[in-house]
């Protein structure tokens, strides 16, 4: 018996080395990435200068031209993440900030978003492998509920959300694979396609009144000297619970409507989604309105 | 609690703790341990199913001792039936009453009589087929006189609800593990080395091959008709790969944990995949399942010994019943029925015991015919699962008919947003692991066992599919 309590014990070694050594392994194939993903980028980037910062989810991501921003001469990247929370873009800026950025303007995609103040962990995942190597991200997840499992028991991060941050990520960052990302600017165009979901039922939908993210957003903003200019963005014509949008407003005052503006459906690819075609009407309002100079 | 689980792994060593250090003086302590044990696990599925569990027990316990004590053949046949009924009652109901209700109601109204079914609203037990199957049998084997009944409850529970086996089997047999349970075991070395090294490979499966196999095979299966020729040839191949990983992988943790506590489980998977014909396939796919029909259903209807007829009704009973046994849906019932009409043509010819020697290869023409036989044999054994994996008998028919029809063979970008052709490479090397090691019981022992044991534990973690997590298919029969 004391044979094999030796040999289990020799096994627990072997997997807390190797879980030590492939964290060690995988953080510095992120440390290095470059060209996969946004989160990436700005954790490996330098200071740098922009006039406008465009933050939120795919209502951001999908819908804020950022060309059209430089086209006016401002120097723009549109930081939305498809699936993200305000739990992800107050993070993002709170990046920026760490690295020195210097931004101007900040735009952020605030309507259904603040109906939660949680992560999306498909999106906050890709920024576990620098937990150990930014205070900020640190900071962010300390208030998380698997906070201590992700800092402190090695390569767990990576085993959890292994379809994000796992091997097949690890191994394309290492070959310096590109991704569409980055691409645009940070804009993704959707195309129409004839089985987008039209129809969306937000009823049971409601914001926050006190939304801890979207706060951390204003006070990053107001701290840093950035004008903050939050913005509702339009969704299709049936959408079932509309006065949600009312509901964001008494809360937010602050919050610009924006929803009405773009609102025939052959401007959606689905009902949350503009196409290229709806965001740029969408941008162009945007500009004329925020950016004249 | 799953045997992958972060509860499993606390939940083992504290019962191995004890088994070896507290409840090590007797026989009688080390089984009650491992009663306390079982039914903790089990009632970590649902507690309520528990009371089903001990009745099922004492049933068989108490029908047994009758039968053996039983003075007329009246008496022994009443008990013996009592236990059958019972049994396959409970089974029956909670696993294919709605099935046959649904089936009976969908029969009339397609002959014009209305009708809406009495369904009932009640989940599976876990394991319920596979703790009836081992009461059965040991059962059946006292009513024909081939044991003794055991007097001793402990012993008996301890037979029908030992833990790793459970909630999906091996499907114990009373003359294999019973004279295990009756004496006090001592702990031996290597043989809680090799139920380490049977843990970790089953591990592998599960998680490296099972899990991932799973997300490209569902993406495939659920979108078929947005797939082209190639991804659901890929499809049926992940498919065949999950299905394996899966259930060989849950049978080795099974007879792994079970070596540490000194028992010895019945070997239910020998490398299936390298059968050379379908008859050799079912030697080594779910060993226990099929030695248990073959044994109790196949041999009392007569076996091959009759006339054409008789092997042909015969057959076709025994692969028919074990599809059913998996799950109350017709497409269980295709697959039972595929595989009845694949062996029937051995059977006939009196070559279903042709290959039943070890594989070895040479740079020869032989050699050359038995790979092809070995392919033959998984491309057969692909089609039947398709049948198997389908919501329906039509979607499966369907599925293979876009695969002929198809004549698209590029490559896919899946819903699971990986490429369809991805994994081949994983599955490459895992056969080649499994091709070389195909003489032993998994591949981690032997030399340099320690260096292997820990690429096996570096694999699962770095290849391992944990976020998308699966729980193991064969519980839910």
């Amino acid at each position: 018996m004391k044979n094999f309590l030796i040999y289990t014990a020799k096994i627990l070694v072997i997997t807390i080395l190797t879980a030590i050594v492939l964290d060690a392994l995988y953080t510095y194939v992120f440390l290095q990435s470059a060209n996969r993903g946004k989160i990436e980028t700005v954790f490996n980037s330098k200071a740098q200068k922009l006039d406008v910062v465009i933050l939120g989810s795919s209502r951001a991501n999908n819908h804020f031209v950022s060309q059209m921003f430089e086209d006016k001469g401002l120097k723009t990247f549109n930081y939305g993440m498809s699936g993200g929370h305000l739990f992800e873009a107050s993070l993002m800026l709170k990046l920026m900030i760490e690295r020195k950025y210097e931004i101007k303007n900040v735009i952020v995609e605030a309507d259904l978003n603040l109906s939660n103040d949680h992560e999306a962990e498909g999106i906050a995942a890709k920024f576990l492998p620098y937990i150990h190597n930014s205070t900020v991200i640190k900071n962010h997840f300390s208030s998380q509920e698997n906070f201590n499992e992700f800092y402190y028991i090695p390569f767990y991060r990576y085993i959890k959300y292994d379809s994000k941050i796992g091997f097949r990520e690890t191994f394309f960052t290492l070959v310096h694979k590109k991704t569409n990302a980055l691409d645009n600017l940070g804009y993704y165009p959707l195309e129409k396609h004839k089985n987008g979901n039209m129809k969306n039922n937000i009823a049971k939908l409601k914001p926050l009144k006190h939304n801890k993210y979207y706060e951390e957003i204003k006070n990053l903003c107001k701290a840093n000297h950035i004008n903050l200019i939050a913005i509702m963005t339009p969704m299709c014509e049936n959408v079932v619970g509309m006065n949600y949008f009312d509901k964001v407003k008494k809360a937010y005052p602050e919050i610009y409507n924006y929803e009405n503006v773009v609102i025939e459906n052959k401007y959606f690819a689905s009902c949350g989604h503009m196409t290229d075609e709806g965001a740029r009407m969408f941008t162009a309002r945007i500009i004329k309105d925020f950016f004249k100079k | 609690m799953f045997f992958n689980s972060i509860a499993f792994a606390i939940f083992l060593p504290i019962v191995f703790f004890l088994y070896w250090f507290v409840f090590n003086k007797t026989k009688r302590t080390q089984n009650a341990l491992l009663i306390i044990a079982s039914y903790y696990f089990y009632s970590c599925w649902d507690w309520r199913f528990l009371f089903l569990l001990v009745f099922s027990t004492f049933l068989d316990y108490y029908t047994g001792i009758q039968i053996e004590k039983g003075k007329s053949e009246k008496s022994r046949k009443f008990w013996f039936w009592l236990s059958i009924l019972v049994n396959l009652g409970f089974l029956g109901i909670f696993k294919y009453y709605n099935f046959f209700a649904a089936s009976f109601a969908d029969l009339l109204n397609s002959v014009g009589v209305q009708a809406s079914p009495i369904l009932l609203n009640v989940i599976l037990p876990v394991g319920i087929s596979f703790y009836t199957f081992h009461g059965l049998s040991y059962v059946i084997d006292i009513y024909f006189k081939r044991i003794k009944a055991e007097y001793n409850f402990v012993d008996y529970s301890l037979f029908v609800s030992y833990f790793p086996l459970l909630v999906a089997g091996p499907i114990e047999r009373a003359t294999h593990l019973l004279p295990e349970i009756k004496v006090k075991r001592e702990f031996d070395l290597e043989k809680a080395k090799e139920g380490i090294y049977q843990i970790v490979w089953g591990l592998v499966k599960k998680v490296i091959i099972a899990d991932t196999c799973a997300t490209y095979a569902n993406a495939i299966f659920d979108h078929y008709t947005s797939m082209n020729s190639f991804s659901l040839i890929l499809g049926a191949i992940y498919f065949a790969f999950q299905i394996y990983g899966d259930f060989s992988g849950y049978s080795d943790i099974a007879l792994g944990v079970s070596k540490l506590f000194g028992l010895d489980l019945l070997r239910n998977f020998n490398y299936p995949y390298f059968s050379r014909d379908i008859a050799e396939f079912w030697r080594r796919w779910h060993i226990s399942l099929s030695s248990w029909f073959r044994d109790y259903l196949y041999i009392p209807l007569g076996g091959s010994k009759g006339g054409i007829w008789m092997k042909i009704r015969n057959t076709f009973i025994i692969f028919v019943v074990s599809g059913f046994w998996h799950g109350a849906n017709w497409t269980y019932l295709a697959w039972g029925f595929i595989n009845a009409v694949y062996f029937l043509p051995l059977l006939l010819s009196n070559s279903n015991r042709n290959n039943m020697d070890a594989i070895v290869l040479k740079f020869d023409f032989n050699s050359a015919k038995v790979v092809m036989s070995i392919f033959y044999t998984f491309f057969l054994t692909c089609v039947a699962w398709v049948f198997f994996r389908a919501k329906t008998i039509s979607d499966a028919f369907l599925y293979l008919k876009r695969v002929i029809t198809n004549h698209d063979f590029s490559f896919q970008y899946l819903d699971n947003e990986r490429y369809s052709y991805e994994l081949l490479v994983m599955i490459g090397v895992f056969v080649l692991i499994e091709w070389n090691n195909r003489n032993k019981i998994e591949p981690l022992s032997g030399k340099r066992s320690l260096l292997k044991l820990s690429l096996a534990i570096l694999a699962i973690m770095a290849f391992g599919t944990f976020s998308d997590y699966k729980e193991f298919i064969y519980f839910q029969f």
